[in-house]
């Protein structure tokens, strides 16, 4: 066979560009890092000839990408055990308007946090019952957990409740925050955005280093042969749908209680079924996803931009539509060149023989 | 087990569907209002609730029955309304420009039934069909122009639903020109949302971080104009140290109490007295087809009375009288 792209075509090369950034340097992280490269130096410029519209632009791209990577996290700890999650949606929702209703109730945001999160893992329990443990097809489950949310917070919702008290404020990080171009935008920002960032890095080491990431990646790809080494397939699987559920909860809780201040019905507006796109994007890996996630919300704020100052006359609804068009792109050239792979086992229920 | 998993999955989705549908109706001989929402939602703390509170004030009025439907989807417009052809209504009320065509087509069917149309312009008058609609370029423009005169910054912001209905690009052109008007300085930056009719008034995730986008390049008063959408702007703002925010459609510093601390005043639409008023019409066999013009202005100042002037007040008079006189270009209609 002749191998013009190398890498490419070798599945045992293509195996191992899949976690990349671990094994060196391969054409994919040389493509990274270059494209990082051109990005840095494109933001300078912006923000040399415009500081206040770069910094609102870059603002908005943090903002958007927090909710969007939470909901991909969530995701990929699934897909990566073996269970599609199209159910964050709902998670979102449902996580919104619990911790919405607590914080109201109790005039803590902390304890509304935690409610988000509380409900998160209970949805994530949901979808592990009906796809771990009952084998029920796994999009019909996700689907149960939307129209559940949907259905419930718009009949619990009671109009009249409001927050009471301001939305999770800024935090300075010090003299982070005074930094040119990114110290508005990563360092003064609200206290569930830090705790995000954190979440992806702890979360990327964990998924790519640790037995625990091993063993998850494991039951995805082939949860038979997991089994005959010892992994009790259908418990990490309960528990792992279970813990990243928690995520798309912090991400719900995000919503109500950092992002927008309130509840409203349908709120999520679509950004769990988004978040899915940024998983797939960004490889299923966390920092990835986050990439991915900063691009989506890069997209985001700029459609904002350009009709806030009438420089471009650029339709907000074309600008609204490049991070569709790109991932379709992105996931089509990756499926051509055998890049991108779903876990093999993705959506097939386990069962022990 | 099989079984089991599909058993759970069917109760679940009835549990949802219960809960989703929770519209109920009585047979009696009383009066009967039906209100179809727009792909708002009836306690959208704007529009779709300012109609639906004129529609029970008018039952309380009456002693009619008012009860509501609200659409999820714009293709069931339609359906939405026969429900209460077959429901035997006397008053149907539709709200928003978007269901403007089914609400022709349904008042032609149905001579007996009285439509208003709330927010549809009636190009050609049926007797038994009411377009409320009301001047929101004027409305806009009263806003704009106090937001002219307290702008520290001289720039002014609006965050906005759709393009795609026609109120809302009133409001946005009466803003910029009535901002124009009072300040000839003033730069306007202002923004729609860029989906479709089923999204734009419902997310309020945009409206908060566009309006943050706004604040971020140098905005000290923004309008927030656009149900949940704009509310989420408000909201924003509101975490602001001395920006100012104006609402829309109703005093919102009753239905969005979070936006107390930035809400200067509201450019309403008088939609609940004048729903009220065209119900009251029909019940005493008065109604007039066609289009009826409603009411608007700015909500009182609130908490930030003090920082309205004189000299504001007068020339807020000064500008009404204007208005009200056709002196004034709102740039609406346009052309």
């Amino acid at each position: 066979m002749t191998a013009p792209g190398g890498a490419a075509t070798r599945p045992d090369l293509a195996l191992a560009s899949r976690d990349a950034g671990l094994r060196g340097w391969s054409p994919q992280r040389m493509w990274s890092v270059a494209g990082a490269v051109v990005l840095v130096a494109l933001v300078w410029g912006f923000y040399a000839w415009d500081g206040a519209q770069t910094t609102a632009v870059l603002g908005g791209t943090v903002r958007a990408a927090t909710l969007l990577v939470l909901g991909a996290m969530c995701g990929m700890i699934g897909e990566r055990s073996g269970i599609v999650n199209i159910g964050i949606e709902g998670q979102f929702l449902m996580s919104a308007f619990t911790a919405f209703t607590v914080a109201s109730m109790s005039g803590s945001l902390f304890l509304g946090v935690v409610a988000g999160v509380s409900t998160g893992l209970a949805m994530g329990w949901m979808l592990a019952a009906m796809s771990v443990g009952l084998r029920t097809d796994q999009i019909i489950a996700g689907t149960v957990l939307n129209i559940a949310a949907l259905g419930l917070t718009s009949f619990f919702y009671d109009r009249g409740r409001s927050l009471g008290q301001p939305k999770y404020q800024s935090i300075e990080l010090g003299p982070l925050a005074d930094l040119p171009v990114v110290g508005t935008a990563l360092f003064n920002r609200p206290p569930l955005t830090y705790l995000a960032l954190v979440l992806v890095v702890v979360l990327h080491v964990l998924l790519l280093r640790s037995v625990w990431g091993m063993r998850t990646t494991a039951i995805g790809e082939h949860p038979g042969a997991a089994a005959t080494v010892g992994i009790d397939v259908i418990r990490l699987r309960y528990w792992n749908v279970t813990l990243a559920g928690g995520l798309a909860g912090l991400g719900g809780a995000y919503l109500a209680l950092e992002s927008v201040g309130t509840f409203t019905r349908a709120m999520s507006g679509g950004r769990g079924f988004l978040a899915l796109a940024v998983m797939i994007f960004g490889r299923r890996t966390p920092l990835g996803a986050y990439a991915a996630a900063l691009f989506f919300g890069f997209t985001t704020a700029l459609q904002g931009q350009f009709q806030l100052n009438d420089t471009f006359d650029i339709p907000a609804q074309f600008v609204g539509m490049l991070p569709f068009v790109v991932t379709i792109i992105v996931v089509a050239a990756a499926g051509l060149f055998g890049r991108m792979r779903d876990p093999a086992a993705l959506g097939q229920p386990y069962e022990v023989r | 087990m099989t079984r089991l998993t599909k058993r759970l999955a069917l109760v679940l989705a009835i549990v949802a569907l219960l809960a989703a549908a929770c519209t109920g109706s009585d047979d009696s001989d009383a009066f009967k209002i039906g209100l179809v929402t727009d792909t708002g939602k009836v306690d959208d703390k704007s529009f779709n609730q300012s109609a639906w509170e004129g529609a029970q004030e008018a039952a309380a009025a009456l002693g009619a029955e008012a009860d509501y439907i609200e659409t999820e989807e714009a293709k069931d417009y339609e359906n939405n309304i026969n429900l209460f052809v077959e429901d035997g209504v006397n008053v149907i009320i539709t709200v928003g420009f978007g269901l403007g065509d089914a609400t022709i087509a349904a008042a032609k069917e149905n001579p007996d039934i009285f439509f208003i149309g709330v927010d549809q312009f009636q190009a050609e008058a049926l007797p038994n069909l009411a377009g409320l609609i009301f001047p929101e370029d004027q409305s806009g423009f009263l806003a704009g122009a106090l937001a002219g005169m307290l702008t520290e910054t001289n720039i002014v912001g609006a965050v906005l639903g759709t393009d795609l209905v026609p109120p809302v690009v009133a409001f946005k052109e009466g803003w910029e020109h009535g901002a124009r008007y009072t300040n000839s300085a003033v730069e306007t930056i202002s923004t729609y949302h860029p989906g479709g009719l089923d999204v734009a008034f419902g997310d309020p995730d945009w409206g908060a971080a566009t309006a943050r986008q706004a604040l971020d390049q140098g905005a000290d008063i923004i309008f927030g104009a656009g149900g949940a959408t704009g509310n989420g702007a408000l909201i924003e703002i509101a975490s602001q140290e001395g920006a100012y925010c104006v609402g829309v459609d109703t005093d919102q510093w009753n239905t969005v109490p979070e936006a107390q601390p930035c809400l200067v005043t509201s450019a309403m639409k008088l939609i609940t007295p004048g729903v009220a008023d065209l119900v009251a019409q029909a019940e005493s066999g008065e109604f007039a087809g066609g289009n009826y013009l409603g009411e608007v202005g700015l909500a009182p100042f609130h908490d930030f009375d003090s920082i309205v002037t004189d000299d504001m007040r007068t020339t807020l008079d000064d500008v009404l009288a204007g208005l009200e006189a056709g002196e004034i270009d709102t740039g609406w209609p346009p052309g």
